[in-house]
């Protein structure tokens, strides 16, 4: 799906219809297999497994201290798995334009920026984690609990520098609020129709419900 | 160049990012090879392929007799692993004292790393990373963030090296150590320029004051200093 809105649309629809019943969860997964490169995705993504793992220890606890630790882990899992497809297809300046369509060019400009920013940053930080557990091996670190705690504080660290770094760039450069961005959305052939399809598993789900 | 002993051997290494493309052949034997390249051109992208960090699109890269293998990011702040001063020595099982006096950072050695400037950290992180004797040795950029007389002090430990690979990956253009291979990232190739002195006239992007040197008819010996120096004063 090209068009950033449509594709926007349709993953806050199914992430809400997904994580509020388990009849959602259904109709969302089945329009994730059908509409997206499935698999293809979840392989790409290094993020999807640790995702999986912390979600997973969560509904455990939960199974076991109040019950209802398997429904929300499936229901989280199909969340995950619409993340997963909005942000694989995500090019630079989406969000921004975005961000400038529905709330203007301040509000908006300002929201789509924190956004390019983000997902900019999240980059980083997976190419940033690689860096340093090659380090740690390098050093003779074991992996273990006790070798994720340096790399927890080195990223943080890193993290809260580019942020000064970048907050000082801007004033520097005299940003102050909002700025001025024309949006433009390309559309594929399709986009319609999967969205058209993401509003009937919305509306199955509810009926269902 | 045919090569025995411990060697590093890159067979038509070949790595592409969109529409850039770089590629690589060559053989590092023990000594210290520089590799020069200006900003953007592959060297960091060389770097992480010979320490194995980094799949090549196609080619191999083998490490032949290389027991221990270390790389030096650009960024040290990768490699801390310690919350003092202090513990970041020992955690390359060093002695702390040592490596501090040595730096001048003794002061500080109940800082956390992090804490300290990027030229200090630099610092303590080059002096633990050169006081081990790892087989192959890859510096990224080390001379960065660093004041000429720290680049100097690099560039003399260095020089005295004695055994197994460095490959010193930097766009310096004015302090160097002495080397005993000059290699150039030009035209998205990786390019074996020679040992000095007659390497000089292969290097391409060799730094001006050598250049000068050369057109001038005192091609130095090698590229430190000392030896730049000699030949300038050569009549």
């Amino acid at each position: 799906m090209h068009d950033i809105r449509l594709r926007t649309g349709a993953a806050t629809l199914l992430s809400l219809v997904a994580f509020l019943s388990i009849p959602g969860a259904i109709a969302a997964f089945i329009w994730w297999l059908l509409f997206t490169p499935n698999l293809h995705l979840i392989r790409k993504n290094r993020l999807v497994l640790p995702s999986v793992i912390l979600i997973g220890f969560f509904s455990v606890i939960l199974e076991i201290t109040g019950g209802g630790g398997v429904s929300y882990f499936f229901r989280m899992m199909v969340v995950i798995l619409i993340g997963v497809w909005l942000l694989a297809g995500q090019k630079r300046g989406e969000f921004l334009n975005l961000g400038c369509w529905l709330f203007g060019n301040r509000t908006g400009f300002e929201l789509g920026m924190l956004a390019e920013m983000a997902l900019q940053n999240l980059n980083t930080l997976t190419t940033d984690f690689d860096r340093i557990r090659a380090a740690e091996r390098m050093k003779g670190v074991r992996s273990g609990v006790r070798s994720i705690i340096p790399v927890g504080r080195v990223l943080v660290h890193g993290t809260l520098m580019r942020a000064e770094d970048t907050a000082e760039l801007l004033a520097i450069r005299g940003y102050v609020h909002g700025g001025t961005c024309i949006p433009v959305f390309a559309r594929k052939k399709g986009d319609l129709v999967a969205v058209f399809f993401a509003i009937c598993a919305a509306v199955i789900a509810v009926l269902f419900c | 160049m045919e090569v025995q002993g411990m060697k590093l051997v890159l067979d038509d290494v070949k790595a592409t990012l969109g529409t850039w493309s770089f590629s690589a052949q060559g053989i590092f034997d023990e000594g210290l090879h520089l590799v020069c390249g200006d900003v953007g051109s592959g060297k960091s992208t060389l770097a992480l392929m010979m320490a194995g960090l980094l799949p090549a699109a196609s080619g191999s890269v083998t490490r032949d007799q290389v027991s221990s293998l270390m790389v030096s990011f650009q960024f040290p702040e990768y490699h801390i692993t310690g919350t003092t001063v202090h513990d970041e020595c020992k955690s390359w099982g060093l002695d702390p004292e040592t490596i501090l006096s040595s730096i001048s950072l003794g002061e500080k050695r109940d800082r956390d790393p992090l804490r300290l400037s990027r030229g200090e950290l630099k610092r303590l992180h080059l002096a633990c990373v050169l006081a081990n004797p790892y087989d192959l040795l890859i510096l990224d950029e080390p001379f960065s963030s660093l004041d000429v007389n720290e680049k100097q002090r690099i560039c003399n430990t260095l020089s005295s090296r004695s055994k197994g690979i460095t490959v010193l990956f930097t766009h310096e253009q004015a302090i160097f150590p002495r080397v005993a291979h000059i290699w150039e990232i030009r035209e998205g190739r990786l390019w074996y320029c020679g040992s000095p002195p007659d390497g000089l006239w292969n290097w391409h992007h060799a730094p001006p004051l050598i250049r000068t040197l050369i057109a001038a008819g005192k091609t130095p010996k090698n590229i430190s200093p000392e030896d730049l120096m000699e030949a300038a004063c050569m009549t």
